[in-house]
């Protein structure tokens, strides 16, 4: 077959034209995935030439001989249940009200936006100066409003601070479920509501019998989505505690990255990063199956 | 079942009036079909009287009650949509069934309706089924089940049949006609479709731009419409509207653009100093090889039982409605006699018919 021949059929035309978003997408996502699955083999300090292969020699060490391992892998479960519910729920919410007909409905939404936008280490910054124990935003109104007693060191308290960073977590992502279920909400059919209404179904009733079912493949997005993004939570911790105090904010993905990129054990970090992706897999997959079987059962 | 009365209603969407001030009265029984072409206040006057709109100014009322504040559930009225409107989620049966469960009733009372409803309109075998699993037809019965189920007062339908194909719009057509001989109720009807509204209604409400043009039966909307729109709106294919005077002498004959003379069946009352015109159904117009005015041939339409023609007369187009095997071809001159005693004639700048009462139809 010579080149001509390539370009003629359309099979042949798509591989072409796809080739450079490939060769990219493969150096720089696949290429990487497939080799923190083979560094999570080995051992690796990032310098030396060699990379030694010891087996499942990390695995066992993060499994059995790291405490911080189980902290943070407790702190990322509560991490995303909490950000599996909180963020859409708030964020159903917020759709509903501002799919309403009010006066200044379209700057609202746009403001409730804003933060998705906000690199979040940026949002760090500003959360972490807001819960400042000493001259921070929540630490003045408390004391203005007299409620002083219930100041706590937001960001340095063990029992605390990942709560503290949550709240930050919710007030960015927020936007971002709103904007995925004001989309869903518009192909929400009218007709069918009026039919609702006409049966004689009141605001609940319409609610659970014809928007809810039409939000079902929204509400798949939004939850897996979440889902991801929060079991991969790094910058916004990163950014307000750095994993402290006492690494009571530690999570897998920043562990990973603080066993390779600060203690310069890059097998033990990559067997970390698997971990996570095995985990990722085991939750959103049978998740995803699932919700698309429901679908085409209602179709 | 119930009538229906509606007083001087208005409605406006913010400063923008879409119905003006509307009177109409429906008798128990009575399938009431209002037409018009889009965006004449039809499909909101049939949700006002649902009550899924406000109603700006005037009343409403259903069996002798006004409804104006009422929900559409207390209006005891069911609606059927072009659409259809089904829930996706629920079968055939909790379709049909649902505006009963909202309202308590008990579940086997709610199963002997669904099961009752469903044989009326042959639906037994798909109660299982999902609305994605049925066809447009089949979608369309469902939706007509689901307002049976709650025996409303009234029951309303939103062009209903503009979603199916051709045959199956015929189809409906008769079922639904059959289903209120069945029934004996109120059905008020809304469609853009004025075969529908010829062949299936009691009386005929013909709307433009929100204002009542005529009500009446269908035959007497067609033999003495009011004026040049209701006359154009109703019948296929359309009637045939010529422009001109009356022939100064005094006989009957009409005077066009360029001269040419038409001979009428009668002379019309004058409408003053201004032009007059005469309107013909297609099917009224004959072929006249002696006397007809002549006419070029433009596109001839062959649908079997009879021959559409259009042809070009002293620079208007008309359509005519000839046998079932002509020999003409386009660019041929016919000669065509308008003298017909079906024809009506109106005054060219009220559009108002010129000629009260009804018009004889001789032959």
């Amino acid at each position: 077959m010579t080149n001509m021949d390539l370009f003629q059929t359309p099979r042949g035309q798509a591989i072409v034209l796809m080739a450079p978003a490939l060769a990219v997408y493969s150096l720089f996502a696949i290429w990487p995935m497939i080799d923190v699955v083979i560094l999570s083999f080995q051992d690796w300090n990032g310098i030396r030439e060699n990379r030694d292969w010891v087996g499942l020699q990390n695995y066992h060490h993060i499994l059995y001989n790291d405490p911080v391992f189980w902290v943070a892998f407790r702190n990322t479960v509560i991490w995303t249940i909490l950000s599996v519910v909180f963020p859409p729920l708030l964020g159903l919410l917020l759709a509903l009200g501002l799919n309403q007909r009010l006066i200044g409905r379209a700057p609202l939404r746009a403001i409730y936006y804003l933060p998705v936008i906000i690199a979040p280490i940026a949002v760090a910054t500003m959360w972490r100066w807001m819960y400042d124990p000493f001259f921070g935003l929540f630490t003045q109104m408390l004391t203005d409003m007299g409620l002083s007693r219930w100041i706590v060191d937001w960001l340095g308290d063990k029992e605390v601070a990942l709560y503290s960073i949550f709240v930050a977590y919710v007030w960015q992502s927020v936007g971002f479920s709103m904007v995925l279920f004001l989309a869903g909400l518009q192909s929400v059919d009218k007709s069918l509501i009026d039919a609702a209404h006409i049966d004689g179904a009141n605001r609940r009733e319409i609610f659970k019998h014809v928007t809810l079912p039409a939000l079902r493949p929204t509400i798949t997005i939004v939850l897996v989505l979440s889902t991801i993004s929060s079991l991969k939570a790094f910058d916004i911790v990163y950014g307000m505690t750095g994993g402290g105090p006492a690494q009571s904010t530690q999570m897998l993905a920043l562990w990973a990255f603080t066993q390779s990129m600060q203690i310069f054990d890059y097998g033990r970090g990559s067997a970390v990063s698997v971990v996570l992706l095995a985990i990722t897999l085991v939750i959103v997959v049978p998740y995803m199956r699932w919700s698309q079987r429901r679908e085409e059962e209602a179709r | 079942m119930a009538t229906v009365e509606i007083a001087d209603l208005r409605k406006s969407f913010g400063a923008f009036p879409v119905v003006h001030g509307v009177s109409m009265g429906f008798k128990d029984g009575e399938f009431i079909i209002l037409v018009g072409p889009s965006g004449c206040g039809k499909s909101t006057l049939l949700r006002m009287i649902a009550g899924l709109e406000d109603v700006t100014s005037g009343t409403i009322s259903i069996g002798g009650r006004v409804v104006n504040a009422l929900s559409p559930k207390e209006r005891n009225i069911a609606m059927v949509f072009q659409n259809y409107a089904l829930y996706p989620q629920m079968t055939v049966a909790q379709n049909l069934g649902f505006s009963l469960e909202l309202s308590k009733m008990p579940k086997p009372e709610i199963e002997a309706k669904i099961k009752e409803s469903a044989e009326i309109l042959g639906l037994t075998p798909l109660l299982d089924r999902k609305p994605s699993q049925l066809s447009g037809g089949q979608r369309q019965r469902v939706a007509m089940g689901r307002a049976i189920v709650r025996d409303p007062e009234v029951f309303l339908f939103d062009e209903p049949l503009s979603n199916l194909d051709a045959n199956l719009r015929v189809k409906m057509r008769a079922e639904i006609k059959a289903l209120h001989q069945r029934l004996g109720s109120t059905i008020v009807y809304v469609t853009h479709d004025q075969v529908e509204a010829m062949t299936m209604a009691d009386r005929i409400v013909v709307l433009r731009s929100g204002k009542v043009e005529q009500i009446g039966t269908p035959m007497d909307l067609f033999d003495n419409p009011k004026n040049m729109f209701v006359a154009g709106f109703l019948g296929s294919p359309a009637m045939n509207f010529l422009t001109g005077r009356l022939a100064a002498d005094g006989s009957a004959a009409l005077v066009l653009g360029n001269g040419e003379r038409v001979a009428l069946a009668r002379r019309p009352p004058a409408a003053g100093d201004s032009d007059v015109v005469l309107g013909v159904r297609p099917q009224d117009i004959s072929p006249d090889p002696e006397n007809g005015t002549a006419a070029t041939v433009k596109v001839i339409e062959p649908t079997g039982t009879e021959t559409h023609v259009l042809v070009e007369l002293a620079g208007q187009e008309i359509t005519c409605v000839l046998g079932a095997r002509l020999d003409i071809n386009p660019g041929d001159e016919i000669r065509l006699s308008f003298a017909t005693p079906a024809a009506h004639f109106f005054d060219a700048k009220t559009e108002a018919r010129l000629e009260t009462g009804s018009t004889k139809h001789e032959g």
